[in-house]
């Protein structure tokens, strides 16, 4: 795909916190961006850089749709909402990552 | 996937859109987090410029957004296009030469494919050919109408249709007559074939007097009249109701490009050739079966001489298969299949005259080629890039070429062919000829385009910038035996154009035996049904050929079966001789009356001509009497045969031409005319007179004497040296064919050396302007590129007349005796040419080379 994730960040992961930052309302790109620092107490950072071609790609996919609307400082800014297949996407990815998460910590454990 | 691909096609339609959005909320990104910065004590400017710094490199972001929602090939393709375009409007003559050449290589092959499409796989002008069946019942092509009818009830089919392709009429209006080619068919033919109609109807059953006429006739001869239904043409003393018009892209049940005039209703004496049509489904083996019964019950009520039931074939009426069910067309397609070889070659020739430009422009690209790869290009990408070019050079090619087909097709269509039968190839374009042309046009350009490629691309990844001339050692032995290899096919080609065009000159000087200056063809058709008795043909004969005697201007008159060299009159079987053992012989078999041999001119070396009402003897060639007689005088001795019955020798006439113009060692015999055997069906009569002087003078009166003896007959009246096209035919398209085709191979491989030689010296002008320098004379520096001209001609030379001469050989079968393929003659001459145009094509490299001054040479890059 030829995107740079942050070494921060697990591979693979970008789409799924974007889809649940986005589960509780239509955010725009730099609140999404925002939201994850807050959410990861500043432990995951999102690229700037590698939010928009991530978002563009998700919404081929036909997970979000995009809309104009105004910012809570009066600009005119876009704003990305789940459609009932990113919700379906976001379901699936988080169980996936339920379960790898926890076979990890198992093997880290016993091993 | 498919909401995938439904939102990448939705961005192909909002990409100006995309790309201001994609702006506006880059800037909405900055803006944000400036205004964060800001309530953090930041000022405004320094801000935004944190936030840039922050945001990394936009451009590449961009870039990155926008490919989530491209095709990844179809936009690289669009761009690599694009690039090409623009290098082309950069360098005009590069790509003008390279388009010309592959447009003539795709123009004649479209066009050798559209003539041999229409003439070869024409589809008939019916509904749904592919439940049409031809049947051949008895091994006989057209069955008596009697065993057609008896067929057509036996109920086997869905419907069975006859038609008779090769029918004449007499059409009389006002004072003229004129002779129409006609299709006779059954009054069911235009139900069970569905031929479609501009207008009107086809022939409805139990119709006698009623015509569908052809667009063309409708539109040349009744002068395309809107009210044309309806209106009457006198036909054969009949009138004739028009029903209908055929479409204007009619073509026949028979196909191979034959136009007839109309189509007419059948009547009890023609024999029909059968088309069935069949329920869908059926198999051919269950027709078969059927049919074989059908022709078993025929042959227990009428027994024939040879059994209806044997011999049965079926056929395709369209494509593949019609060909398959008629081997009499095998010849033609062998002939085309021939030609669409040659034009092959001119199509090879010309992409490896496009091969060698882009090879040129590929090693003097070489520079940007490394530059394009040191900055990160990937080498599959220059690779595409280059077959991007080509592809494009191959599309535009072909566009143009189809140009020219356009041109040569139309032009073909509007040839008529001096044949005794109406052919027109009306070719139209269609959807085959454009799926060719483009297969051609990528194919070659493929095949043009793939070596230069890979070899620039391999040369540029190694080529330093500072690597001189030499660095394309590769690709100069690639170009040299690209243009040797051009030389090679040419060489080839104009052999066999040359052949040909021998087999013309030497057919055309050729005597045919008999004086062809001052003779004259009056034929005449009658109506068959107004010369039911024998005696009134011989009456008509008899007067016809006194009036033509006494008409000034006329010396001589006769008339006879055959016209020699427009038709066939041959025969084989056994002979004897005064009773003797019968004797294997084949021959040609003419009736004439007498005067014959004096109005043609044929001497007459024993013996006497044949006097009025005569019966049981004959006249033969010399060939015929040493043949079968030796050395013993034929005359007064009987010859006993099938065709001939028992009859005397009364003379022996010098050895002329029958059939072909090269019938040199053929046996003939002649035997009195009988106007019994002109009545009938085929009732046109051959009347040949002799001018006292030149022979068009007098045409129009012997017309005239003929029109007033009957009106409703057709004639036509021509100097007998126009009746020798037909016989020279053949000899005259081959040597067009193939003569163009080898002097267009000619010209391209000349355009291919002279390219080269140029190349060659502007590539080497450091060198030779050191050379003279030096002190090289203007000789040495020639000799330098002469030697370069003609290793290149001397290789290709010496190949190609190695091939010439084993491919050439099999054209033996198409030449006059005269004329032999393996005559170095021909070689010599060939080669020769050759020589001489690359003599030409090297005299501006050599002059180029000869006027490099040193001193700038030295200095060049």
């Amino acid at each position: 795909m030829g995107e740079r994730n942050t070494p921060e960040l697990l591979p693979g992961t970008l789409y799924m916190l974007i889809l649940r930052t986005l589960a509780g309302g239509p955010l725009h790109g730099y609140a999404i961006v925002k939201r994850v620092k807050e959410a990861s107490r500043e432990g995951i950072a999102i690229e700037d850089g590698s939010l928009y071609p991530a978002l563009n790609r998700m919404m081929v996919k036909g997970w979000l749709k995009a809309e104009w609307g105004i910012s809570e400082n009066n600009r005119k800014a876009r704003f990305y909402c789940l459609t009932p297949a990113g919700r379906k996407q976001l379901e699936q990815e988080a169980a996936d990552f339920d379960r790898m998460v926890r076979a990890i910590q198992l093997v880290m454990r016993t091993a | 996937m498919l909401t995938e691909l439904l939102q990448r096609i939705s961005y192909l339609f909002r990409r100006r859109r995309f790309d201001d959005d994609l702006d506006a909320e880059l800037q909405f990104h900055l803006d944000a987090r400036a205004d964060e910065l800001v309530a953090g004590g930041m000022t405004r400017p320094a801000a935004l410029v944190q936030a840039r710094r922050e945001f990394g490199s936009s451009a590449r972001m961009q870039e990155e957004t926008r490919s989530a929602w491209q095709f990844g090939w179809v936009e690289d393709l669009a761009s690599d296009l694009r690039y090409a375009a623009r290098g082309f409007k950069r360098n005009p003559a590069f790509a003008a030469t390279a388009i010309a050449c592959l447009a003539l290589g795709i123009g004649a092959n479209t066009t050798m494919f559209s003539v041999a499409a229409e003439a070869l796989f024409s589809k008939p002008s019916v509904r749904e050919p592919q439940t049409i069946r031809s049947l051949r019942v008895g091994g006989i092509s057209h069955l008596p109408m009697a065993d057609y009818r008896f067929l057509r009830d036996a109920q086997v089919f869905d419907g069975l249709a006859g038609e008779h392709e090769d029918q004449h009429a007499n059409w009389r209006i006002g004072d003229a007559t004129y002779r129409l080619f006609a299709i006779r068919v059954s009054d069911n033919y235009f139900d069970v074939t569905g031929t479609p109609l501009t207008m009107g109807r086809g022939i409805a059953t139990g119709e006698h007097d009623t015509a569908v006429v052809s667009w063309r006739f409708w539109n040349e001869r009744l002068g395309g009249d809107p009210m044309v239904l309806g209106r009457k043409l006198i036909l054969d003393g009949r009138p004739h109701t028009i029903t209908g018009v055929l479409t204007r892209k009619h073509r026949t049940m028979f196909g191979a490009g034959i136009s007839p005039d109309l189509y007419l209703p059948a009547n009890d004496t023609i024999r029909m050739s059968l088309f069935a049509r069949i329920r869908p489904g059926v198999s051919d083996a269950e027709i078969r079966s059927r049919l074989i019964a059908a022709a078993q019950e025929l042959d227990r009520i009428s027994p024939a001489r040879d059994k209806r039931a044997g011999r049965i074939r079926i056929g395709e009426v369209e494509g593949l298969g019609r060909l398959r069910s008629q081997p009499e067309f095998l010849p033609i397609a062998a002939f085309f299949g021939m030609l669409m070889i040659v034009v092959s070659l001119v199509l090879v020739i010309a992409s490896a005259n496009v091969a060698s430009l882009l090879l040129a422009r590929a090693s003097s690209r070489s520079q940007e080629m490394a530059v394009r790869l040191s900055i990160g290009a990937g080498r599959g990408r220059l690779v595409r890039q280059l077959l991007a070019e080509t592809l494009l050079l191959g599309l535009c090619g072909a566009a143009a070429g189809l140009l020219i087909n356009l041109f040569a097709t139309s032009w073909l269509s509007n040839i008529h062919l001096p044949l005794p039968i109406p052919i027109r190839l009306d070719v139209q374009p269609d959807w085959r000829l454009l799926g060719y042309a483009t297969l051609v046009a990528i194919g070659s350009s493929l095949v043009a385009g793939l070596a230069p490629a890979i070899n620039s691309a391999r040369a540029g990844l190694s080529a330093t910038l500072k690597r001189g001339e030499r660095q394309t050692a590769g690709g100069w032995n690639l170009r040299n035996g690209l243009v040797a290899g051009q030389i090679a096919v040419s060489i080839v080609l104009l052999s066999a154009g040359f052949l040909f065009l021998r087999n013309v000159s030497e057919a055309s000087g050729m005597n045919p035996g008999f004086d062809v200056d001052h003779t004259v063809w009056a034929s005449m058709r009658l109506v068959p049904e107004q010369y039911d008795s024998r005696d009134r043909v011989a009456a008509l004969i008899d007067t016809a050929l006194a009036r033509l005697r006494g008409t000034p201007g006329v010396d001589a008159a006769a008339i006879v079966r055959v016209v020699p060299l427009n038709d066939e009159m041959d025969a084989a079987t056994t002979i004897r001789v005064d009773g003797g053992n019968a004797v294997r012989a084949e021959w040609y078999q003419n009736d004439v009356s007498p005067d014959y041999f004096r109005t043609m001119q044929i001497p007459l070396v024993a013996g006497r001509d044949f006097r009025p009402n005569e019966r049981g003897i004959v006249i033969v060639n010399e060939n015929f009497a040493r043949t079968l007689f030796g050395d013993t005088n034929p005359l007064g001795h009987t010859i006993d045969s099938d065709p001939l019955g028992k009859v005397e020798v009364i003379g022996v006439a010098r050895n002329s031409s029958y059939f072909t113009l090269a019938d040199r060692n053929a046996l003939a015999v002649y035997r009195p005319y009988r106007p019994e055997a002109a009545g009938g069906q085929a009732a046109v009569l051959h009347f040949l007179a002799r001018a006292a002087g030149r022979p068009e003078p007098i045409t129009g009166a012997i017309r005239h004497t003929l029109d007033r003896l009957d009106p409703t007959s057709a004639i036509e009246v021509r100097p007998m040296n126009q009746a020798l096209t037909m016989a020279l035919l053949p000899s005259r398209a081959g040597a067009l064919v193939l003569g163009s085709a080898g002097a267009l191979g000619l010209s391209l491989a000349a355009v291919g050396l002279y390219g080269v030689l140029l190349y060659t010296v502007s590539r080497r002008i450091r060198e030779i302007g050191l050379r003279v320098a030096l002190g090289a004379t203007p000789a040495a520096i020639l000799r330098l590129v002469l030697r370069h001209s003609m290793g290149l001609v001397g290789a290709g030379t010496a190949v190609g007349l190695a091939i010439a001469a084993v491919a050439v050989r099999p054209l033996a079968a198409y030449l006059v005796p005269g004329v032999s393929p393996g005559d170095p003659l021909n070689f010599a001459v060939v080669a020769g040419v050759l020589f001489l145009v690359a003599l030409a094509a090297t005299a501006a490299p050599a002059l180029r080379a000869l006027r490099i001054d040193p001193l700038t040479a030295l200095r060049h890059d």
